[in-house]
């Protein structure tokens, strides 16, 4: 679940930066296929999203971030201290190569 | 053959090696000169998403340099003055015996004086002051400082400009002073690629792109890793090379050691992105292409790829579809590695130090490990790639270079043959 405020937040941040109408923005909306953001696009996005909710979004999460819902949704547990999944860490990622 | 350029002289500065000759034993043990950052102290490397980069290790420019020549430039510029002045020793060419205005200098470098542009914007803005602003601020931080530099150091009176074209800026100039002499501008160019940025406000950049690796801060030696399976972003570097180049005729008269010739030079647009290269790779294939043609050779005779390779996810996939078109079958028969792998990508020296690496490995039979290249990824899988030194005698090679703003360049460098 994503918080109304925060996804209002997004889709407004979105639309500002694709010039276009909030309404016609829509939760399952990819950003690439859909939106037409290519990966660089993303990163400018997510560097709005992160300075507008005071985040930091590791690189590692990024591959998460592919719709808009998805998008509303990580920043809604972000912001959720008591139920944040934490970013993955990278510790257990290196360990799990070994 | 009229009209052919070699290579007689080879200096570098690299995170595996000051001088040539550190530098060829550490790559062929397949060293890794990737560390944890240690430059930005006091600053904290706390808010950085990436903390290792291929820093150049114990490089004290008095050593090498007389001190008010060392002053007056920044890092990356002192870097280009060691190397030049080691090519220049290896090549035994004299200055005194050479009429000067022809000999130029062409220099790659992608950032500049990164070092103190920084610190007197940062003073700039902090304090306000702008009569502190220090005089040499504009002579450093003008692109061109160190080709400026180079060709002071040494009276060379010839063409003397820097081509700036990111990450495939030395490439670029190393095509640049093979047409140079061709053309019958120059008998001589000294040709250095120098960058050396890993500053605070630089890398703060480079990992606002998502650009860089950043799964393997607690071990540095593995994060770069072009072509394998487990990359995930490129490593900043810094360093410098420099190619003593010049008119075959030239070098037989003062009956120089020649290493190889470069033979061949493309450079084009993709005219698409100012960070993402085309997906489908046929820009890079195009430029490869071009190379060959300009060198009269075909894709039969190339026998190695010093390839772009940067270690990050689409770049190494899409570089790998480009030879699949240029080469065909004849793909998994090249020896390709990554000279990233060793030293990070060191930006306008990337193509510079690769074609030292690509020039040696036409000299010596040796084809340098691409190291961390464990496991091979299905988006780029070529036979010709190893962790290991692969021995082969190398007739003709290309040397990639792709960089920031949509450009591809691509050389060619061969052995000599009269």
């Amino acid at each position: 679940m994503s918080d109304p405020a925060v996804t209002g937040k997004i889709i407004k941040a979105l639309a500002d930066y694709l010039r276009r109408n909030p309404e016609s923005i829509e939760p399952d909306q990819h950003l690439r296929d859909d939106l037409g953001l290519d990966s660089m696009a993303v990163i400018e996005l997510l560097y709005k999203i992160e300075e507008a909710f005071d985040i930091q979004i590791p690189d590692e999460d990024l591959v998460r971030l592919s719709t808009v819902g998805a998008v509303c949704q990580y920043v809604t547990h972000r912001l959720a201290p008591a139920k944040r999944p934490a970013p993955r860490s990278r510790a257990a990622k290196t360990r799990k190569k070994k | 053959m009229p009209g052919q350029v070699v290579v007689t002289g080879l200096g570098i500065i690299s995170p595996i090696g000051i001088g040539v000759s550190e530098f060829w034993k550490a790559a062929l043990e397949g060293h890794s000169g990737v560390s944890t950052i240690t430059g930005f102290d006091p600053f904290p490397m706390d808010g950085y998403r990436s903390k290792v980069a291929g820093q150049v290790q114990g490089f004290s420019p008095e050593r090498y340099l007389d001190s008010a020549q060392a002053e007056r430039v920044d890092r990356y510029a002192q870097f280009a003055l060691v190397a030049a002045k080691e090519a220049l020793a290896d090549s035994g060419l004299h200055m005194a015996r050479e009429d000067p205005r022809r000999v130029g200098v062409i220099v790659g470098a992608g950032m500049g004086g990164m070092v103190m542009g920084e610190r007197e914007i940062t003073q700039l803005y902090q304090h306000q002051r702008p009569h502190r602003v220090h005089p040499n601020f504009i002579p450093v931080i003008t692109l061109n400082s160190a080709s400026g530099i180079v060709a002071m150091a040494h009276g060379a009176k010839g063409p003397n400009y820097t081509v700036s074209t990111a990450c495939s800026s030395s490439a670029h100039a190393l095509g640049q002073a093979m047409q140079c002499i061709k053309e019958g501008r120059a008998d001589v160019v000294i040709t250095v690629g120098a960058d050396a940025s890993i500053t605070p406000l630089v890398f703060a950049g480079f990992c606002s792109l998502r650009a860089l690796s950043t799964k393997y801060n607690d071990q540095p030696e593995r994060a770069s890793r072009p072509f394998d399976r487990l990359r995930d972003g490129f490593v900043m570097g810094e360093g410098a090379g420099a190619l003593v180049l010049e008119s075959a005729v030239h070098a037989k008269k003062r009956r120089a050691r020649i290493y190889a010739e470069i033979a061949g030079y493309a450079a084009t647009s993709e005219a698409y992105h100012m960070v993402i290269p085309r997906e489908d790779g046929e820009e890079i294939a195009t430029t490869m292409r071009l190379a060959m043609a300009d060198a009269g050779l075909t894709p039969a005779n190339i026998d190695y790829i010093n390839a772009h390779a940067t270690s990050t996810t689409i770049g190494d996939a899409v570089e790998t579809k480009a030879l699949r078109q240029v080469f065909r079958t004849r793909a998994d028969k090249l020896a390709i590695n990554a000279t990233k792998s060793l030293v990070g990508h060191t930006l306008g020296a990337a193509g510079a130090i690769g074609g030292i690496a690509t020039v040696l490995a036409i000299h010596t039979g040796q084809i340098h490990p691409t190291a961390n290249y464990e496991e091979p990824d299905p988006a780029c899988a070529l036979q010709g790639l190893s962790s290991s030194v692969q021995e082969r005698k190398v007739k003709a090679a290309l040397l990639n270079a792709f960089g920031f703003g949509s450009n591809n360049a691509a050389v060619v460098i061969k052995r000599y043959a009269a």
